[in-house]
């Protein structure tokens, strides 16, 4: 039988060139595959970072158009305009001894406007995507492989109780 | 296979083995000659942009949260000279000049520059462009995108005129608070800095950090740019209406009297806040460029905190404060006024010359009687005086978070400068300067049970999206409370007493006019003087203390007869923008302090 098969490749040597042709081909495609995707993949990610630069960008200009809206308002409803607007409707300050005051049971003045939170308010921040979904390759086996088999055992219980934190960085 | 067919088959594999290879070589000893360096060095200069981003500066607000400096957009527009096209160079130069005000022959001039060899490849015409301006430039451009244009015919067209957003600080109320708030030289896009007040007090913290952030151009190179987190916010004590109120009061008051110059500080002695704070002359911070021209050397840019003064008779609250808690005298202490006091080579005399007999202290400060209060400081002796006018600050700045606070050197016994007259004078206000902020911080104390509180415009600060408010300070209690409490009931007495053009129809006001001698090269004069007056209310527990003071006044040299109805006219409306009731009211009041709300 390998006798065989031996002569009939021998009375056909095209059928090696074709095995070596299809060899060939293969390494090809097996390159042409990984080049694909490797061109495709940092195409995408070229094309994100200049939307998120463009973003940025876009961010940066609203903050500024929004700025300018409040020194806007802040002109219009300065102390001068409003005195102004005041005055053209006949308004006066009242005189206090003209002032009638009521008591007002439970009525509670305003208090001071809060331009921001306080510190002691920590803004908790709920992940829209489990770490899963948006680490890569190799932070997961980073995590996985080498940090967390690193830990001692208490700090694996309490970290396995936490969500764990989304990868600082962007992997290569 | 053949052996003639896997010889060629070898040869060929061989051949183009040897090519590679030599391709190979060739490729790595390219990139590692001297000259593949440099290109490569010059690459990288391609490969991203390092800018350097100043923060946004951080915005200035009242108590109530009203903006009183912020940010507007202002644009800087320029010529890149790259993208200039042969033959819309005059079209350029003409939109340019003629939307911008600019001169067409220097912009002409500059678009037929050839950038590179020392030429540069951008021209700034104007750094600050309003947005109306940018609607222009745009709608021209818009223009002629969309012109139809015959065969032959070249459509015009703006490219190589471009422009760019930038902050620019504003203020929106104009001069209102102009003295407590400085300004900022905008003008000086990357070394700008904050002068005078809260600008200067808060430069750096307002201006943050500015960064150096490199921006990739490379696709693959590409990261997120760093963010440049904005200055500090501040939050002030002083309340708008309040402020507005003031000023026009001071400016009505200035006009009524004929005084050169004037302030009046409105001051919560409870925290150490500042409600308000008006001085004369006033800038607009968005013309900062005219402040030489407003304040001539040597004026202040806010007297309240940096011009020194004899103040008077409104001293003398500090005197008695110091007699009554020394236990020197007593309200009921009787002292026998001739009219004279012959001390150090010196005789003091009374404001009308004359001499009053038998009168207690409460009688002294009402018909402010300088014999009298130089007697309670010879009382008191002069360490006893001087540590208590140290107690109360008069030896140094009250440390108030604006820029600019200055204060007169305290003689004290022992400087080369001091004479024993010295002490009574100084009792009665005369022969020391100070400043007004250091008057109303001492004397806030005895509204606030002896305890000085530190005076501050600064309420809150929000850093990094965080709102950190100012808990008041304790300075110092140069007095007990009972002190205060007494000193403060013989005031109202007096005020009442006097029937003082001071008083408020309904509410209790404690308070004592003072009328200054102004020093000149030939020595005092009482032609000219320094009329001030100080109250506090309501006067069982002060919600606000008003300093008043006005320098030459011509109708009038008078403290009691100038400065102390400017006091009253102010009050009148602080009552109502303070939601104060009068004492009937807030006095019967059984649901506590909060419980009202004012009606017409």
């Amino acid at each position: 039988m390998k006798k065989n098969l031996l002569q009939a490749y021998k009375q056909a040597p095209w059928r090696t060139q074709i095995q070596w042709i299809g060899i060939f081909l293969l390494v090809l495609v097996g390159v042409a595959v990984v080049a694909g995707v490797y061109l495709m993949v940092s195409g995408r990610a070229a094309a994100t970072g200049r939307r998120i630069q463009s973003l940025e960008a876009e961010i940066s200009a609203l903050e500024m158009e929004i700025n300018d809206l409040k020194t806007q308002y802040a002109e219009v409803s300065s102390a001068k305009s409003l005195s102004e607007r005041a005055n053209a409707l006949n308004m006066t300050l009242l005189d206090p001894i003209e002032a009638m005051y009521i008591e007002v049971p439970g009525y509670v003045p305003p208090s001071q406007p809060v331009l921001a939170p306080p510190p002691a308010v920590e803004e908790i921040s709920t992940p829209v995507l489990l770490p899963e979904f948006t680490a890569s390759l190799w932070d997961w086996l980073r995590l996985e492989v080498f940090i967390e088999p690193s830990l001692p055992a208490e700090s694996t219980e309490s970290v396995t109780t936490e969500v764990a934190p989304a990868p600082t960085e962007v992997a290569p | 296979m053949k052996t003639t067919n896997w010889n060629r088959f070898f040869i060929i594999c061989v051949l183009a083995s040897v090519v590679a290879g030599v391709a190979g070589v060739q490729l790595i000893r390219i990139q590692n000659i001297e000259g593949a360096k440099q290109i490569l060095a010059d690459s990288e200069a391609y490969q991203g942009i390092n800018r350097m981003i100043y923060p946004e500066r951080g915005s200035i607000y009242d108590s109530d949260g009203r903006l009183l400096a912020g940010n507007e957009v202002i644009y800087e527009v320029g010529l890149d000279l790259q993208a200039l096209e042969d033959g819309q160079r005059e079209t350029v130069a003409s939109v340019a000049s003629s939307v911008l005000g600019l001169d067409y022959a220097r912009i002409l001039g500059y678009t037929q520059m050839t950038p590179g060899n020392g030429n540069p490849y951008f021209i700034v015409l104007d750094g600050f462009v309003s947005k109306d301006k940018i609607a222009q430039l745009e709608s021209i451009k818009e223009d002629y995108a969309n012109r139809s244009t015959k065969r032959g015919e070249v459509r015009p067209n703006l490219n190589g005129l471009v422009w760019t957003a930038n902050n620019k600080r504003s203020y929106p109320e104009g001069t209102l608070a102009s003295n407590i708030l400085g300004f900022y030289s905008f003008l000086d896009r990357t070394d700008g800095i904050g002068y005078f007040g809260v600008e200067e007090a808060y430069d750096k913290l307002m201006a943050g950090e500015p960064k150096q952030v490199y921006s990739a151009i490379d696709p693959n190179l590409l990261t997120s740019i760093e963010e440049v987190p904005p200055g500090v916010t501040v939050q002030l004590t002083f309340n708008r209406e309040i402020q507005a109120m003031t000023e026009t009061k001071l400016d009505e008051a200035i006009e009524w009297s004929g005084a050169e110059n004037g302030t009046i500080i409105v001051y919560d002695p409870e925290t150490g806040e500042i409600v308000a704070m008006a001085t004369t002359p006033r800038l607009d911070p968005n013309e900062y460029w005219n402040y030489s021209d407003l304040f001539p050397n040597p004026t202040p840019y806010n007297a309240a905190i940096s011009s020194t003064y004899e103040p008077g008779s409104v001293f003398k609250v500090i005197t008695m404060a110091a007699g009554l808690d020394s236990g020197a005298v007593k309200p009921e202490t009787i002292f026998n006024d001739t009219g004279s006091l012959y001390v150090g080579g010196a005789t003091i005399y009374n404001w009308n010359m004359g001499g009053w007999g038998e009168v207690d202290m409460t009688g002294c400060m009402q018909h402010s009687l300088n014999v009298c209060l130089a007697w309670v400081g010879m009382e008191l002796g002069p360490d006893r005086f001087y540590t208590y006018m140290k107690s109360f600050g008069f030896d140094r700045n009250t440390g108030i978070d604006l820029g600019g606070e200055s204060h007169w050197p305290l003689k004290l016994p022992g400087d080369g400068l001091w004479y024993e007259v010295d002490l009574a004078t100084n009792s009665f206000g005369q022969g020391i300067s100070v400043t007004p902020i250091q008057m109303v911080t001492a004397i806030g104390a005895i509204a606030n049970d002896g305890k000085m509180m530190a005076p501050h415009v600064v309420k809150a600060m929000v850093i990094d999206g965080k709102q950190y408010n100012i808990d008041p300070v304790v300075v110092s209690t140069p007095v007990s409370a009972d002190t205060a409490h007494t000193l403060t009931s013989m005031l109202v007495n007096s005020l009442e007493n006097e029937a003082s053009n001071a008083l408020v129809e309904g509410y209790s006001l404690a308070g004592k006019t003072g009328t200054g001698e102004i020093a000149t090269p030939l020595g005092y004069t009482n032609s000219t003087t320094n009329t001030s007056f100080v109250g506090w209310g309501p006067a069982e527990d002060p919600k606000f203390l008003v300093y008043v003071w006005l320098e030459k006044p011509e109708i009038s040299i008078w403290g009691s007869e100038v400065a102390a109805p400017v006091f009253a006219d102010l009050v009148k409306d602080l009552v109502v923008l303070m939601n104060i009731p009068p004492d009937n009211v807030r006095l019967a009041d059984k649901l506590g302090e909060n419980s009202f709300a004012i009606s017409e």
